[in-house]
Order: structure tokens, then sequence, then C-alpha cells
């Protein structure tokens, strides 16, 4: 009890929800109780996006320049504020300190690359085009209001990749953070308040279910970005954008392929390896998930022990430590949901070499009912459940490939298309990964291919379901319509 | 301590940084004829320590290696004296100042091997600040040899 009520933004001002509903937002490495979320209602997603409809106006006939200035603000105040933003992605996800760091910092490079606006959003021209004297001009105009139905692994980035982009390129938004960790939205939105963005270009509404399905079916919301699932993005939020004619961006789930050659240099592959699988707690949809080694038996040994020696090291515990190298699950249910999975694994026939369910935390006062240690499966095949489906916690598991075309087969046989990573000294061999693997996100010796800003993020089959990307100039194309004018003087 | 995260190796150098810095002050305190060359010194800690906070938040990403690259990298070898000796001579503090610096170069020498591979802008930082040690230690000598 006593903890704060967190409150919508709506037209410039806090609000609180029309609901009764309220969640728990708890610290999963202390298990404190942090803030109380509203699940706010479809009446307040009303309000939110009337709000944004009616800035969208004023704000569209804003100069892009003056629209980049106000970035230039935000980005000034987050690096002022980075330590603090960094510390609540830790308190309310569990990612270590580092990782939250480096989090704030690809956040923050989605706002200078948006920053670029007047560059990025220009259009194109030609004279002369259809006879003498007939010219055409592309303008990119912004289309209305967007929203994105946010994750909960990337709590202060994932909006990020969406809100400065939309709003740069003069549409306004409504946010919706997940309700697991809605605090470090709701600190973005406060720098939002802070450069005294005009009232209504950005609100936010706190909430689950109902406020999506609100925001799904409104017909004043031109387009949804989400970040989440791939039954959630593609059986809800794909399919309704579609029955409603809104333009979506959804990026979905993933399980990534880390495939390993003889030739690599093991040594300095490790950290990679580790940062990959065990890395944000294994929650991140460029998470490495089957690792392939393809080599000798000696060498597949050799690889086992030093992952297994490697995993077994990690230290494990609260984020907010500084050495501590892997925190928490996000919530007891997501341990639950990932313990079931080991269970499958065993129950399957996989051998559990290290298993994580044996905890070894670095202070063990910690209450254990979020955190796993790493955990290591070997002798899995491609049919085996944990080879195949997503579990989004630290459980790596490791298979056998005769070569690496084999490899790359089981990278088509799973649905997913979101990321993949050879680790080699052959460049001939990574060239083939990278020209054949059909996956939106290739890392050559780099473990957790994550796009900067100024690159398109998404992945392919069913890791994705829309059409243009997130970040860089696939999210300026996303957020306006191209105009041509073909124009003649007599 | 095993220093395996950017941030425990980060917290370790500024502590070095700012232990050193500590002992230069009060060297120039207690020595009035070297007093601008230790504030130098110390001055230079605060520059190190800036640098160094710089690059890291510079280039930090959640994707890289972050957590996972520093290896068999433990703070004590590099624990430094941070405290004058009661009643020490301007001799005794210098030979103080070069067993510090001599461990400090070797932690930037170690760290910044270890952070080569995921962190090329730190490492650059890193190696910088162990050569400019080197030169400190060579200040350090020559003012001993005339102590």
């Amino acid at each position: 009890m006593g903890a704060a009520k967190l409150r919508n933004y709506i037209g410039g001002e806090w609000v609180e929800a029309q609901t009764v509903e309220y969640a728990e937002v708890i610290d999963p490495a202390r298990g404190k109780l942090l803030a109380r979320v509203p699940l706010s209602t479809s009446a307040d997603v009303e309000r939110a996006v009337k709000s944004a409809a009616e800035a969208f106006p004023d704000w569209r006939n804003t100069p892009p320049a003056a629209r980049a200035r106000y970035l230039f603000r935000l980005k000034e105040l987050m690096e002022d504020r980075f330590d603090e933003l960094a510390e609540i992605q830790t308190r309310e996800h569990g990612k270590t300190i580092d990782e939250s760091r480096g989090e704030t910092r690809r956040g923050i490079e989605q706002v200078e690359v948006a920053s670029a606006i007047p560059t990025l959003m220009q259009g194109c021209n030609l004279e002369d085009i259809a006879a003498a004297g007939i010219d055409e001009h592309c303008f990119f105009q912004p289309v209305g209001v967007f929203s994105h139905i946010a994750p909960f692994n990337f709590p202060f980035m994932a909006p990020l990749w969406f809100v400065p982009y939309a709003i740069a390129a003069g549409n306004t938004f409504v946010v919706k953070p997940s309700p697991r960790v809605p605090l470090s939205q709701t600190r973005v939105v406060e720098l939002f308040e802070e450069i005294d963005l005009p009232p209504g270009v950005l609100n936010m509404v706190h909430g689950a279910n109902e406020a999506t399905n609100a925001i799904l079916h409104h017909p004043d919301v031109a387009g949804v970005t989400f970040v989440g699932s791939t039954a959630v993005g593609r059986d809800i939020i794909y399919k309704s954008c579609g029955e409603t004619g809104k333009r979506v961006i959804a990026q979905c789930g993933a399980k990534n392929f880390i495939v390993v050659l003889e030739d690599c240099d093991l040594e300095k592959s490790m950290a990679g390896l580790m940062t990959s699988f065990f890395g944000n707690t294994g929650q991140r949809c460029l998470a490495g998930a089957n690792l392939v080694l393809v080599g000798s038996d000696s060498f597949r040994q050799r690889a086992v022990d030093a992952f297994i020696g490697a995993a077994a090291a990690i230290r494990v515990g609260d984020g907010m430590d500084g050495s501590v190298q892997m925190g928490p699950l996000q919530n007891a249910a997501s341990k639950q949901r990932v313990i079931g999975y080991i269970e499958t694994g065993i129950r399957e026939g996989a051998q559990l070499a290290l298993d994580g369910r044996k905890l070894r935390l670095s202070d063990p006062d910690l209450p254990q009912d979020c955190f796993l240690n790493p955990s290591v499966f070997v002798d899995v095949t491609p049919q085996m459940t944990i080879a195949r489906e997503e579990i989004f916690g630290p459980v790596a598991c490791i298979l056998r490939a005769a070569d690496l075309d084999q490899a790359i087969d089981m990278i088509h046989e799973s649905p997913y298309g979101n990321s993949a990573a050879i680790y080699t000294s052959s460049g001939r061999a990574a060239q083939k990964f990278r020209h054949d693997v059909k996956c939106g996100n290739i890392g050559v010796n780099v473990g957790v291919p994550a796009p900067m800003a100024f690159f398109p993020f998404g992945g392919m089959k069913d890791s994705f379901f829309g059409s243009l990307h997130g970040q860089g100039k696939d999210a300026i194309r996303s957020f306006t319509d191209p105009k041509v004018v073909v124009e003649r003087w007599f | 301590m095993e220093l395996r995260t950017s941030s425990a190796v980060i917290g370790f150098a500024e502590s070095l940084e700012t232990g050193a810095a500590r002992f230069y002050e009060a060297a120039a305190a207690r020595i009035v004829d070297l007093a601008p060359f230790f504030r130098d010194l110390a001055r230079e800690n605060g520059k190190n320590v800036q640098s160094i906070k710089r690059a890291y938040y510079s280039v930090i990403s959640d994707a890289l290696e972050t957590g996972f690259s520093f290896q068999n990298l433990l703070s004590e070898p590099y624990a430094i004296e941070t405290v004058l000796p009661p009643e020490g001579d301007a001799a005794q503090i210098l030979t103080i100042a070069i067993a510090n610096e001599t461990r400090m170069v070797s932690f930037y020498q170690q760290a910044a091997h270890c952070s080569q591979s995921f962190m090329a802008d730190l490492s650059r930082v890193l190696k910088r600040i162990a050569n400019n040690g080197e030169k400190r230690l060579s200040r350090l000598r020559e003012r001993l040899e005339t102590a």
C-alpha cells in the first residue's frame, strides 16, 4: 500500500484513468511494490485519441525544423538524466545496470536520428518528366494519429523506435506502455512535458487488453506499431489493423539460431555468445536460442565445455549491483513459464547439462520468485519443443549440424526469421550465410545483431507483420504518405 | 573482487582516479615545494574520470558484450595507497606515488586489452590513460631523483 498510482497523460495533462482496476508494478529483484498502474478503459483511449486528433492540424503545420528542435531539447534532457533513466529500467524490469545504460543509449539514438527530420522527410522531383514543361514533385506528408503498444522487455527503448519519428514527421501519438513496466515511459513522457511539446501531440494511456482493443478499433487511429509475441502480433494486431484499414508495424516473436563453425575464434566469441543467450536474461527478440555447432567431435566437445563453463560462471543477482551479469526474469510467471520449458526439454530427451533452476545468486538474501541461473541443454534435436518454441528466458539449446548447409536448413525450418548469427573466420562461409539465411537481422561474429537507429529494424516470416520496418528512413516512410504533384503552367 | 562488467570496471577506475587525486592533493598540502606538481597530477586524475565516463556512456549498447568481456581481471592487485604516511617526506611520498601509478598503468593496460573486442572507443581511452600513466611515472621518478 502507499505506492504511487500512475496517471495517464492526455492533452498535455496528467489525468486519472476512468477505471477502478489497477495492476501492481513490482521490482523483480527485490520483490518491492514500485507503483500501481491503471488498466485504462476504452473511454480513456477515446479521450487520448481525440486529443491527438485535435492536435494534429497545428502540429503538422509546424515547420519540420521547429519539430526537430523539440527533439534536440528532449535529447539534452535524456543525456542529463541518463543514469536516472537507466536505474528506472533496472528497477522495474530487472536487467543489469549496464544493460539499462545500453538501452538508454540506444533509445537516445532514436531521438538523435529523428532530429534529422528536415533531411529524412525530403521528397523528390524531376523537371520535364512527361513532356517539356511538365514537372513532377513528390512530398511526404504526415498521416494523423499513430499508436504504439509496447512490450515489457525494453521499457525505455522500444517506444522510441517509433514515437520520435512519428511526431517529427508531423503526426500525433498515443503510446500504451506495458503494464508490467510502465515507469520508464512515464518518465519519458514527463521529459516530453518538460520540453513543452504542444498538448495532445504525445499522449500516454496505461493499460492492458481493453486499451489495446480500443486503440486497434478506433477509427481515428491511422496506424499501430506493436512489439510482442507472434500470437498477439499476427492474430490480433495485424488482423485487426487489416480489418480496420490501419497501417501496421508488428515486430513479433523469434527463435534465433547462432551457428558456430570450427574455424571460429572460440575464446574471443564467448563473450558475444553469453551476451546473446543470457543478456537481458534471454528476454530479447534478438537473443540467441539455438546454438548450432558445426565441426569435428573434438571441436564440439570443446565448444560445449567452454559454453557451459562460461554460462555457469555468470554472476546472477540484483541488476543494480554493477558486478552482476544477469538479472531476474521480469516476473514470477515468466520464471514459471521458463521452468515449464526446462521440464519439457527433459521429458523430450534433451540432456540438461547446466540446470539454472538450482539458484546461485550473488546475494543469497534476494527473494527467489523471479530468478533463474542460466540453463544449457545438449543433445537437442530440431524437432524438440525447446528447439522450436520461443522460451524467452536464459535457456540455451545446443544442436549439431553436419555442415553449414544443414545448419541453414535448420534455420529455414523455423517459422521465425528475426535474426541469426554465424561465428567463423571464413569470409566465404559468412558471405554464404548472409546471402542465404532468411532473417531480417544477420550477425557475423556478433551475437545480438541489433540494427542501430539509422537502419531499419524488423524480422521476416512469423517474426514480422507489416510492410515497412521501424527506425531510420523506414520509420519515416511508415509515418508519412507520399503525395505526387504533376505540374504544368500555361 | 573480480571485475566482470563494464560498470564494475568503470567504477573501479573511478575509485582509483579519485583515490589518487586525494593522495596528490594531500601531498600538495604537505610538500609545499612540489605542490604545483602534485596538483597537476590530481587535475589529470579528474580528467581521466571524465574521459572514461564519456567513452563508456557514448558507446555503451545492451547489444554488445558489456557484461561479459572482462575475464580474470581482479581489483586486488591494482589497489593503491590513498592516504599519506604520517610525517612522510617528499621521497617517501614520491615512492608511494610511483608504486600507485605503476599499478594503475598495469590496470589500464589489462582493462584496455579486455575491452578491445567489444568497445574499441573505451579500449582506446583506457590505453591512452595507460600511456599517459607511463609519462607520469617518468615525471615522478625525475622528482624522486632530485628529492
